[in-house]
């Protein structure tokens, strides 16, 4: 079984010269719940939008189920809900999911009745007539999560989903993620909310600098650094990182 | 198919919500065009190639709606699209380039449909303009809707702000369609007018659809079509390119 996502050597310099991955090699088993931790301007966003189609890669390799990103198989495995909040202003809450569902292959029946699932799943029924720009920034964070998994990918990116979040939304979301991959659904996290990672990932990669530094699951992590918590972890591993 | 489908229903979805601004407005602009010079000056110009002028100067100015709305839809609904960021959900989508490319154009091709549609509907029982050549028309109406919805995505893609967009439209679209033959015959300048004037590429267009609509203009209909193919194919090309390499749409 091919691993959900698995890159090679990848490098991304953008064109002011800024070096954001180096030579980043990383594999993501299906079925994983992954967290990607990080200081700001670690590359994270930097190593979605490479899996996502959204950046031109310098160089190396991206294969998502064994396939290379351009193959668009691939990238209908793939749901996506980015850092920045970015909905399509001139759509209803319904209209956002409907018409994420067909760029993604969906037909106009299963699009619609899955829209209403998500509506549901996700708390927006009283506003799903509303369009995005009037709606409140939590309920914003609902769509862009609804819309993400809306096509069903097996392979579900969350870029600091929790960023700007009450508690109880929060705890919502965690659970639901939580029922996505028991049900399958291979995660790929990233917050900077440590206890969130501890909580939530089975491994967690730490990054810095665009490279990879340490890679395991909490407990392993811990034994490794010598930590008692994941925060002392990330504290040393940041400071020995070259 | 069924990402690019929806991409064009999308882009036709924007156009029809802001109907008023997409639409209408273009659309009572040109009327006003047509009612002010064509029917209350009319009387006073002579007529022009045998066509009395309010007949004469319908085809340039539906020319000039529909092109001017197929260039401002698809530069602001990309430009918004970038600056928005959720032409990422279309990126990230598993769509091929082309489908991208031409899912936008789309949306310019409807509007300036619209547009145009309703304005012959309406110069017809107002000026009695004939229509000649509808095959030629046909043809003269998808090669500038192409050629102007194309630029459009181009600019749309390019502009680093909201006026490039704008610019593009005041100083280039907009007074080489003046000059271009909408209002007169280039015959009658005077040399070298006349001749500056041919190279003017919104000058064939502006032919190929007078020629579709009486059957008349200033060069031979296949010049006027060719030209404008000529010009439309590049740019289309260019925005498909543009798409393809990811150039200024990805980092
Ligand atoms: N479009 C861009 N052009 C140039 N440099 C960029 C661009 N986007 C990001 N960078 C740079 O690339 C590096 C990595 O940025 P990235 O957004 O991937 O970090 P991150 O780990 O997601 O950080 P954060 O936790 O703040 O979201 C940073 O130095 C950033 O300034
Ligand atoms: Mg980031």
């Amino acid at each position: 079984m091919p691993p959900a996502l698995d890159t090679r050597a990848l490098t991304k310099r953008y064109d002011d010269g800024t070096l954001a991955l180096e030579n980043f090699d990383l594999t993501i088993p299906e079925g994983s719940f992954f967290g990607l931790l990080g200081p700001n301007g670690a590359g994270k966003t930097t190593l979605i939008n490479a899996v996502c189609n959204l950046i031109r890669v310098t160089a190396g390799e991206i294969l998502i189920f064994g396939q290379p990103t351009t193959a668009l198989d691939a990238r209908r495995q793939v749901g996506l809900a980015e850092q920045d909040i970015n909905l399509d202003r001139f759509l209803s809450v319904r209209e956002t999911l409907i018409y994420h569902g067909g760029y993604f292959g969906m037909e106009k029946d299963d699009a619609e009745g899955r829209a209403d699932e998500m509506i549901d799943a996700f708390d927006l029924r009283a506003k799903a007539d509303v369009r995005t720009p009037k709606l409140s920034g939590g309920m914003r964070r609902r769509v862009l999560l609804a819309r993400a998994l809306m096509h069903r990918p097996r392979l579900v990116i969350l870029d600091e989903p929790t960023a700007g979040v009450d508690f109880e939304l929060r705890t919502e979301l965690w659970r639901y993620i939580r029922q996505l991959h028991s049900e399958g659904t291979t995660i790929l996290l990233t917050t900077h909310y440590l206890d969130e990672a501890e909580t939530l990932c089975e491994e967690i990669a730490l990054i810095r600098g665009g490279r990879l530094i340490a890679r395991d699951s909490a407990d392993g992590l811990r034994e490794r650094f010598g930590a008692d918590s994941l925060a002392d972890v990330y504290v040393k591993a940041m400071a020995t990182a070259p | 198919m069924t990402g690019f489908r929806w991409l064009a229903r999308r882009e036709v979805l924007r156009v029809s919500k802001l109907w008023t601004q997409t639409v209408l407005a273009p659309v009572l602009s040109s009327l006003l065009f047509i009612l002010v010079f064509g029917l209350s000056l009319g009387d006073r110009i002579r007529d022009i190639d045998g066509f009395a002028y309010s007949e004469f100067i319908v085809p340039g100015l539906i020319a000039m709606a529909m092109v001017q709305a197929a260039y401002n839809n698809n530069a602001s609904t990309i430009y918004q699209a970038r600056s928005d960021r959720y032409v990422n959900d279309v990126l990230s989508a598993p769509m091929h380039p082309w489908q991208m490319n031409l899912g936008f154009i789309v949306g310019g091709f409807v509007r300036a449909l619209m547009i145009g549609t309703a304005l012959t509907l309406c110069a017809i029982p107002l000026t009695h303009v004939p229509l000649e050549q509808p095959l030629a028309l046909a043809l003269a109406v998808v090669l500038s809707l192409v050629l102007f919805s194309a630029l459009g995505t181009v600019v749309g893609i390019f502009a680093e702000q909201w006026d490039h967009t704008a610019f593009i439209s005041n100083v280039l679209i907009l007074p080489l369609a003046f000059v271009g033959g909408v209002f007169y015959s280039v015959s009658l300048l005077p040399s070298p007018w006349e001749e500056l004037s041919h190279f003017n590429p919104i000058f064939y267009l502006v032919q190929a659809m007078r020629y579709g609509f009486l059957g008349e203009s200033d060069v031979s209909p296949v010049l006027a079509l060719g030209v404008t193919a000529a010009l439309a194919i590049p740019t289309y090309l260019w925005a498909q390119w543009l798409f393809s390499s990811g150039r200024k749409l990805k980092a």
